[in-house]
């Protein structure tokens, strides 16, 4: 009986060791593979890394702040429509003003404001989160577009001058904010009780409230740290192109979800929740892309690239969920 | 400690991307082909990337089939398109990707941030041109003298305006009392220069206004045209309706039960809506592209006026991109780049349709490998401008 048990905890651990080095395996191999697709079609490839860089930097830092509020079990699909709205706002302050402090203002006051205006509302109206979530984005995204068009004319979009963002928009800057931004989520997520309450609530609500965490706190701290994340995830955006159009970060709400759950984190939140997962999951979807791009033909590529992605998609959603399927709780 | 670890790995290989990306930044002049190096002399294919916005349309569908199955035939240059492009970032990232693999130029027909994309190319020394829409005036007063700016060929706003205006001009001088009105994609501005010509072009005002940019701004602030603010003349405006959604279909039969005795459309009219408005019997017009689609609706349906481009009509961009990679750039008597306004054809029969439709055929574009020989070499403005005025079809 005792051999039997020993045998069920050493599979047991190594299909642990299994899920939690595979995302890191994954994108090891995604960024060799990249690295020779590149060399041997004859690209630059410090050109081309520096790209996926900035095309991953913003999915990840948003995304890592969103894995506070994915940890509780819950979802927000606004953070997409946040971003944009925020770098509105941003750009409409500084148009005003013209002054960098005020700008970034803007854009964190609008970031976090919003982002506890959807926890506190479903707080008073006792609905689920991603319900506000889901009315949030649809206002945001059209007082967006009402401030884009109004003031964008012709131009089709809101912009500032390229010279007000050019100091910032250099590796080391993005990469000492991506640090910065991670260690904090680091430390409050592995090493406060905000990060350990949070995966209780994720894991078992019900438990967690007859011990004495307070839901609403901790959704609401969830929120917070979410709209720092959106509020920076915005400003890079427009470090990168200093304009503000309706289709500024359409797609950032639904990549939080894809890399998230390529970073080997369950959806449904809880005590298996890993910060790194967005990071880390962010920008294998990002190489992963790149691969996929630079491989199939543009002329058949697009359905082809986005149906091998949705099954690499679902591979990993199947080895991450063997996890979850453990005769031993998380630990 | 294990944690720990998991963290330092994960941010360890971000950083590995990042540093890698950082060692060697790209500088100007960097790309694979120089004014240095012409590539008429090097003999080497020349490489174009192509930013697109729009993958599926007609007119776009018309736009890539001319220079891949045409001028790529015709010329040593390649052809890559973008994927849908819908932000300025997805835009710029595009154009970086096209320096890293060495393509020498860029057309562009994606207008989400222009200015950026004409930054990031004169930042990676790729040649670009403008093959769809244009420069707002402030934009091109600032650019228009860089070397790496070849210049934009193609309708103006004040030429979509025009399109607009005279489309509904022509149904006010047939005679048409009520008309319905589709907005196609307002806030594009293409569309809400469309739809304010229109206006104008029935007799109408918009929120009391006649005059042009007035009109313009107010359907910006409106994001669409409020029908109570339009006050009609002779041509009553009985309904309007825009975009494409769940209520579309509603919308229109609601146009249609307002029995209009025309539907003008300022896009996409001849793709969504030819059936409907065929089988509810109302004469449609529209501002699209000479397609075999829209020939049919004119010769058998009820598309009775079509303002349209015609596929071959960026060949002047791709002859003024050529020259500039070959080292013989076109620059007004200033050393400004090319800037040029295309008109739209106009046909309001079968006959007139065919005509245009002929001259540009697959094989026999209006802008042929004769006609584009003439605009490549040691080209002067002027005899480049007279050739694209020349050639209308």
């Amino acid at each position: 009986m005792d051999e039997k048990k020993k045998e069920l905890q050493e599979k047991n651990r190594k299909q642990q060791l299994l899920v939690t080095l595979l995302p890191f395996a994954a994108l090891i191999l995604l960024f060799v593979i990249l690295c020779i697709v590149i060399q041997t079609k004859g690209y630059r490839l410090p050109m081309y890394l520096k790209i996926i860089f900035n095309e991953g930097v913003v999915l990840a830092i948003v995304a890592t702040g969103a894995t506070f509020i994915y940890t509780l079990g819950s979802f927000d699909i606004s953070l997409g429509a946040s971003t944009l709205f925020a770098a509105t706002m941003g750009v409409m302050t500084y148009n005003a003003t013209n002054s960098m402090p005020a700008m970034l203002g803007a854009i964190f006051l609008t970031a976090v404001g919003c982002s506890l205006l959807s926890s506190v509302l479903a707080s008073v109206f006792h609905i689920p989160v991603f319900v506000t979530t889901v009315a949030m984005m649809s206002v945001l995204s059209a007082v967006s577009a009402q401030i884009i068009t109004v003031n964008g004319g012709a131009l089709g979009g809101i912009s500032i001058p390229s010279a007000a963002v050019a100091p910032y928009d250099n590796m080391a800057f993005k990469i000492t904010v991506l640090v910065l931004f991670f260690a904090l989520c680091l430390f409050l997520f592995n090493f406060t009780k905000i990060g350990r309450r949070q995966k209780f609530l994720g894991g078992n609500p019900v438990c967690a409230k007859l011990t004495g965490i307070d839901m609403n706190k901790y959704a609401i701290i969830a929120f917070l740290i979410a709209g720092t994340g959106v509020a920076i995830g915005a400003f890079l955006t427009l470090v990168y192109t200093p304009s503000v159009t309706t289709g500024t970060a359409g797609s950032i709400g639904m990549n939080i979800l894809v890399a998230i759950v390529f970073g080997g984190m369950p959806i449904s939140g809880g005590p298996r929740s890993r910060i790194y997962a967005a990071v880390t999951g962010g920008f294998s979807y990002i190489i992963l892309n790149n691969i996929l791009k630079i491989l199939i033909d543009s002329n058949a590529g697009y359905g082809i690239s986005q149906i091998i992605s949705a099954v690499f998609f679902l591979a990993v959603v199947y080895v991450t969920s063997m996890n979850y399927r453990s005769a031993y709780l998380p630990r | 400690m294990k944690k720990f670890l998991k963290m330092m790995m994960s941010l360890s290989l971000a950083f590995a991307l990042a540093a890698c990306g950082s060692s060697t930044p790209a500088t100007s002049g960097d790309s694979g082909s120089t004014a240095a190096q012409p590539a008429a002399v090097s003999g080497k294919t020349v490489k174009i990337g192509v930013l697109v916005a729009d993958v599926s349309g007609e007119e776009a569908l018309g736009f890539r089939s001319y220079f891949e199955n045409y001028i790529a035939n015709n010329y040593n240059a390649e052809f890559t398109y973008t994927e849908q492009l819908t932000d300025a970032a997805g835009e710029k990232a595009a154009i970086e990707k096209f320096a890293a693999q060495g393509y020498d130029a860029i057309i562009s027909m994606s207008d989400s941030d222009r200015a950026t994309q004409l930054q990031t190319s004169i930042d990676n020394g790729l040649y670009y041109a403008v093959a769809s829409g244009m420069l707002a005036d402030e934009q091109f007063e600032q650019y228009k003298s860089n070397e790496y700016f070849v210049g934009q060929v193609g309708p103006s706003m004040d030429a979509e305006y025009e399109a607009g205006y005279e489309m509904g001009k022509y149904f006010a001088d047939k005679g048409v009392k009520k008309v319905a009105l589709y907005g196609a994609f307002i806030p594009n501005p293409m569309h809400v220069y469309r739809a304010a010509g229109v206006l104008a072009g029935i007799g109408a005002t918009y929120g009391g206004a006649s005059e042009k940019d007035a009109v313009v701004g107010q359907i910006f602030g409106d994001q669409g045209i409020d029908i109570k603010k339009v006050e009609t003349g002779d041509v009553e405006l009985v309904g309007y309706f825009q975009g494409f959604g769940d209520t579309t279909f509603d919308e229109l039969f609601a146009c249609i039960g307002a029995q209009p005795e025309a539907f003008l459309s300022v896009g996409m009219a001849t793709t969504f809506f030819t059936q409907n408005l065929n089988d509810a019997g109302i004469e449609f017009s529209d501002i699209d592209s000479f397609t075999e689609a829209n020939g049919e609706a004119m010769k058998n349906g009820k598309l009775v006026y079509l303002a349209g481009k015609y596929s071959s009509s960026i060949g002047p961009v791709f002859a003024a991109i050529m020259n500039a990679v070959n080292g013989t750039p076109v620059r007004d008597a200033d050393g400004n780049a090319i800037s040029l306004s295309q008109d739209y054809l106009v046909a309001t029969d079968a006959a007139s349709f065919e005509k245009y439709a002929t001259a540009d055929k697959g094989d026999t574009p209006i802008f042929s490998k004769d006609v584009l020989d003439t605009m490549i070499g040691a080209v002067s403005y002027d005899d480049f401008a007279t050739a694209v005025a020349a050639n209308r079809g």
